[in-house]
């Protein structure tokens, strides 16, 4: 699917994870959210947008924590804002801002808030030494969270969205302040749950990569607005435009090379672009015909905006 | 070398292997109740000092271990010099004069407990996360109440319940001093309930206002000693006024509480109807400033 502005006004199904129709939000003259419509099935979908876009304010109206002021909101089925109670029971919330008891160790902290979630004590016990070793606190656990790192605060983050087993988790800037190894830890975690653990995931990041890298599916926002929505794959699809080669040496004999494969070449974006057939066969083909008109290729990739050159564009 | 710890046989039998894989679970939810007991007995625990280091534990234990002083110290000498001296326990401790005698141990353990219920959520952030899960600002409210309120009953009404359980057992007819006195019981209940309510509430509503422990004793001791203080000097410019004593917040409930014993209801300067009046007044101004610092869409 290509990226796309125009997104289809669904109604809310209870056989979609996500589906809002015309949300709006308003805190006094800032509109935070304008209309927002969207249809999400995917296991993992990214909320994408830069500071101020809207998408922590989405994300609180998913979970019932804001009233929107218009619109309709549907999470699992379940009418956000008439059911809050039961859909916050069978989601996680793990939140951008610091929000944890610093004086608790994890361990209580995750036992603590398995109980608010309906757990019995002792299943909350187990449950919390389940979700620690997870995240990767087993050893931790027992330590106050006021001397944690940042990394290992996040991480406590995610283990108390995740204790009583939520069919969705919520993840708002789930890599903020970390560092590089952190980030690679935290994005690890978050691919884990919706691949490993069967947990659906939200999360929302104003960082491409953090999306494209743990997603199956991405919402761009901007100034309170869905810009484009869709599978990463589908935007990933390079056959519709086929391949930008970059290279020296002689392009017309490559180009002729790719012509008696049955691929169609042209020259353009400074280089040539080869099209005509699906990707691993276009793939094959630039490869034989480079290494029969002898050129050095400088360059190989989708012909137009790549999915990255597509989102930076969204993403205003 | 010898071996020590328990015997192989004992050890296998007490090993548990345990798989710690994530898995879904699929066992009992309990009700929202249980969520509000949670919070409950989690934040009376903090404000004991529970889980955390012995200066957090060693101010609020001393403070209770206070309040049980006057209790085991009469029934200690009656213990110990009871048949010399014939000491009457009910003339020696009543229980009408209990709680003036620790008002102050009273008006400090709340004064340092209730601000652990509520100070720092609001400095770490925490009530947002709480209100992720299916608890309501309403439910977490109560649940922080009930928190408050159950390790002040530790001063308020159980060192009576310990002086009533010692009379009790020094009593030669222990089930004829029951039969006759049975109505202590409710009185001594009804009073430490009077005053938990009047100092949790008021030391939740100074703590509602701030993240800060510290401006939240200081701005409760403030709040109570303040107006008692005003109302000795007001006493003594006009000269006996006695309805100036129920501006005396820090000593109101123990006041209206000491009309619930027959004994002392006669020393006591102004009217029970008076001082339930005031006592209701300050109630409900921190039941007001709580309910208004939580309501939906509130900053509490």
């Amino acid at each position: 699917m290509e990226p796309s502005t125009h997104i289809a006004p669904p109604a809310p199904s209870a056989a979609r994870l996500i589906a809002t129709d015309g949300v709006v939000k308003r805190f006094g003259a800032v509109t935070a959210l304008d209309g927002v419509t969207l249809a999400l099935d995917a296991a993992a979908t990214g909320l994408l947008g830069v500071n101020g876009a809207g998408k922590s304010t989405l994300m609180r109206i998913l979970l019932g924590l804001v009233r929107p002021d218009a619109g309709r909101v549907e999470v699992l089925g379940v009418d956000a804002a008439r059911h809050r109670g039961e859909l916050r029971r069978r989601l996680g919330y793990m939140p951008e801002r610091d929000c944890l008891p610093l004086e608790m160790t994890a361990r209580d902290l995750v036992v603590h808030m398995a109980e608010l979630r309906g757990l019995p004590r002792r299943a909350a016990v187990l449950r919390a030494s389940e979700v620690l070793f997870q995240v990767g606190l087993e050893e931790e656990r027992s330590r106050l969270i006021r001397t944690f790192s940042t990394g290992m605060r996040q991480r406590t983050k995610l283990a108390q969205a995740l204790v009583h087993s939520p069919e969705l988790v919520v993840l708002d800037e789930p890599t903020n302040g970390l560092d590089p190894s952190g980030r690679e830890e935290m994005l690890s975690l978050v691919r884990r749950l919706s691949s490993e653990l069967g947990i659906a995931v939200m999360l929302s990041s104003h960082v491409l990569e953090d999306v494209t890298r743990t997603c199956d599916a991405v919402v761009v926002l901007r100034e309170g607005r869905v810009v484009t929505s869709g599978r990463l794959d589908a935007m990933e699809g390079v056959a519709d435009r086929g391949l930008l080669v970059r290279a020296t040496g002689d392009l017309d004999r490559f180009a002729a090379a790719l012509g008696a494969r049955g691929l169609a070449a042209s020259r353009g974006d400074g280089g040539v672009v080869v099209a005509g057939a699906p990707e691993d066969a276009l793939l094959d083909g630039v490869r034989d015909a480079a290494a029969e008109s002898g050129i050095a290729l400088r360059e190989l990739r989708p012909a137009g905006p790549t999915l990255e050159d597509a989102l930076v564009e969204a993403l205003g | 070398m010898s071996a020590s710890g328990p015997a192989p046989g004992a050890r296998a039998a007490d090993a548990e292997i345990r798989d710690v894989r994530y898995d879904t679970y699929a066992g009992e939810r309990r009700g929202r109740r249980a969520a509000v007991g949670s919070l409950a007995l989690r934040g009376a625990l903090r404000s004991l000092g529970a889980r955390r280091g012995w200066k957090a534990k060693a101010v609020p234990i001393a403070l209770v271990l206070l309040a049980m002083g006057p209790a085991v110290i009469v029934l200690g000498v009656r213990a110990l010099f009871g048949d010399q001296t014939g000491i009457d326990l009910t003339e020696a401790l009543p229980f009408s004069g209990y709680q003036a005698i620790i008002g102050v141990i009273i008006l400090l353990f709340a004064g340092i407990t209730t601000p652990e219920l509520l100070c720092p959520d609001r400095r770490d952030g925490t009530l947002e996360l709480y209100l992720s899960t299916a608890v309501s600002r309403a439910e977490y409210l109560a649940g922080r109440v009930i928190g408050a309120l159950a390790p002040l009953l530790l001063v308020t009404m159980v060192p009576m319940l310990v002086l009533y359980a010692g009379i009790l057992v020094f009593e030669d007819d222990p089930i004829g001093y029951l039969r006759e006195n049975w109505a202590d019981l409710p009185r001594i209940v009804g009073a430490g309930l009077v005053l938990a309510v009047y100092y949790g509430l008021v030391g939740l509503a100074v703590s509602s206002l701030t993240g800060r422990r510290a401006f939240a004793i200081g701005g409760y001791l403030l709040l109570l000693v303040a107006p008692t203080v005003l109302s000795g000097l007001l006493q003594e410019a006009v000269g006996g006024a006695e309805e100036l004593d129920l501006i005396a917040f820090s000593i109101l409930p123990i006041g209206f509480a000491g009309h619930f014993f027959p004994d002392a209801a006669g020393d006591i300067p102004n009217t029970a109807a008076q001082y339930a009046a005031a006592y209701l007044v300050v109630v409900a101004a921190a039941a007001a400033v709580l309910l208004h610092r939580f309501r939906p869409g509130g900053d509490g």
